[in-house]
């Protein structure tokens, strides 16, 4: 006869693989799990799938050439990665854009920034289970590629900006494409909003979860919306304004507990605040040159008219194709507020044509490996939708 | 506050820690011997003037001419405050007696895994140093200046026997 004890199972703890190629990690992540039944007991990302050693690549490349692999590090929002790489090189070579470039470059950080929150919505959307999410935003994104394809020509990896301005002047098309997006997304964001934000189910399977303290997000040096999420107001266009931030009128969202809905809300939030930076962008453009070229000669590209009519700007031209920009000797330190949290380029130049090293510090990376803490003690299921409201870009933490 | 006055509080209170400062470009850039590190991270993060919070960044840069030829670059940041500063520490590639900033800041776990990846330096006390990026069983350093761009394993280290593995000539 069988007794009560000979049905009861041995339990241990369990390892389980989530990826590296699974959809919901949103790339090639790993994800090792420790599992007591259906809890987690600890998660370990494991990473590197997607390295290309980007940064040994800028090593061999001139100041121009290492810009396209910038944007193809952070691939859902290239030109905001190109803004900070060449505000570095500029930092470097001790330009300054004219204001005509810096108000267009901060209409193009702050579309990609959008649609990069579009992704994130839409992806993050799916892992819980609302597809019909993912369809409202990639029809909206798919508006502000076409905006950016008009100006820069390529729709998610520009590399439109040189050092000191841009490749060429922004035209007209550009301007009304952008006033009649900014009328039409207030409305799609409410949208957005009426599908999730106060829907039973997807409260339940995101408030009080992945909670995260303000002390831990710091101290995991946790930067962008998953920081403000925890209620620190960090954002470094306000902190180091750059490329005229300072100009711009918005706010800073901030969530309360830090958990998986309060970063929801300030990315819900934060488009809004996109928004109303680009509609002061595109009223308040001023007019004039899109290079500084008369001021830095030396650094700058001249414009395409002046190369093609004047013999000094021909040889001038030439001269920066051929050799490339020589910065002086030096370091400089630039970070930008990316829409995943502070990316940042540290360039140091020994007076030759490439770079002598280019370190980025990628937001992504530092924001995963805060996973271990956000999971513990949740279900699996759960650790989907963590990892989908951190916003992690595989490509961007690998490099 | 101006970030010139971290760098007047930093000077007074650990003269005999720092080598050199300098004011690179509005940015802070202070020299210091390795065996001080510690203490010195300890003293910005604790320090109720500066209270830098957050170790933004730690990464690597090499210098194969000089005597000590890995420069580790610590870069500190004080949301409070405002003030970002550039810790730099120089040290030899096979150090053993690096110390780790991990006891500090969480961050620095990722950060050095990734420097001991890179440039091959270990960081003593280190809880799980092992490489991040790069295959576990990876040869060499690849961001050391003496490896070659485009090195590729040797022919005879591929295994011919791996699953799916076809001769070239039945190709």
């Amino acid at each position: 006869m069988f007794e009560y004890k000979d049905f009861l199972i041995e339990t241990d703890k369990f390892a389980l693989n989530i990826g590296p190629s699974h959809p919901a990690t949103h790339g090639v992540l790993r994800v090792l799990v420790k599992l007591d039944g259906e809890t987690v007991v600890s998660a370990e990302p494991i990473i590197g799938y997607l390295h290309t050693s980007m940064e040994k690549y800028a090593e061999f490349r001139t100041y121009h050439q290492a810009e396209t692999i910038t944007d193809r590090m952070d691939y859902v929002s290239g030109a905001s990665n190109n803004l900070g790489y060449i505000l570095a090189v500029e930092k470097l070579c001790g330009v300054k854009a004219p204001k005509r470039a810096e108000y267009v470059r901060v209409i193009l950080a702050e579309l990609t920034r959008i649609s990069s929150h579009l992704v994130w919505l839409a992806t993050h959307a799916v892992d819980l289970g609302a597809l019909t999410e993912f369809l409202y935003c990639f029809r909206e994104r798919e508006l502000i590629l076409d905006i950016i394809e008009t100006v820069t020509g390529a729709r998610m990896t520009p590399s439109f900006y040189r050092v000191g301005g841009l490749a060429m002047d922004a035209h007209k098309d550009f301007f009304d494409k952008t006033r009649s997006f900014i009328k039409i997304f207030p409305e799609k964001i409410s949208e957005y909003e009426a599908l999730l934000t106060k829907n039973k189910i997807w409260l339940e399977r995101t408030k009080n979860l992945g909670i995260i303290s303000a002390e831990d997000a710091i101290n995991f040096a946790l930067t962008g919306p998953s920081l403000r999420g925890s209620g620190v107001k960090y954002d470094v266009r306000k902190a180091e304004p750059y490329s005229s931030y300072e100009d711009f009128d918005f706010e800073i969202p901030t969530g309360e507990t830090g958990d998986v809905y309060d970063r929801y809300l300030v990315r819900i939030e934060e488009m809004r605040q996109s928004l109303k930076i680009i509609s002061q962008a595109v009223e308040n453009v001023p007019e004039g040159e899109y290079l500084s070229y008369d001021e830095y000669p030396l650094y700058v590209i001249p414009p395409k008219k002046r190369a093609l009519t004047t013999m000094e700007g021909m040889i001038s031209l030439f001269k920066y194709a051929m050799e490339g920009i020589k910065p002086p000797k030096g370091e400089a330190y630039v970070s930008i507020e990316n829409p995943r949290g502070e990316l940042g380029f540290y360039i140091i130049s020994d007076g030759s044509a490439f770079p002598y090293r280019m370190r980025v510090r990628p937001p992504s990376f530092c924001n995963i490996s805060a996973l271990n803490i956000m999971v513990k003690g949740h279900l699996v299921a759960d650790l989907i939708a963590v990892m989908g409201s951190i916003d992690i870009l595989l490509g961007e933490v690998d490099r | 506050m101006d970030v010139m006055f971290a760098l007047t509080v930093i000077k007074e209170s650990k003269p005999k820690a720092i080598v050199s400062a300098d004011n690179i470009k509005g940015d802070v850039h202070i020299r210091i011997k390795k065996e001080d590190l510690l203490e010195f991270a300890l003293f910005l993060k604790t320090d109720s003037r500066l209270e830098f919070d957050m170790l933004s960044d730690l990464f690597a840069a090499d210098y194969p001419k000089r005597p000590e030829r890995i420069e580790v670059i610590y870069n500190f940041y004080s949301i409070k405050n405002n003030f970002r500063v550039f810790i730099k520490v120089n040290s030899k590639a096979d150090e053993t007696e690096y110390p780790s900033l991990t006891s500090v800041y969480n961050s620095a776990n990722w950060f050095e895994r990734e420097v001991y990846d890179m440039f091959g330096l270990k960081f003593k006390n280190h809880p799980d140093l092992k490489r991040i990026l790069n295959p576990d069983d990876w040869d060499g350093y690849p961001l050391l200046k003496d490896y070659p761009l485009r090195k590729r394993p040797e022919p005879e280290e591929i295994k011919m026997d791996a699953p799916g593995y076809i001769e070239p000539e039945k190709i």
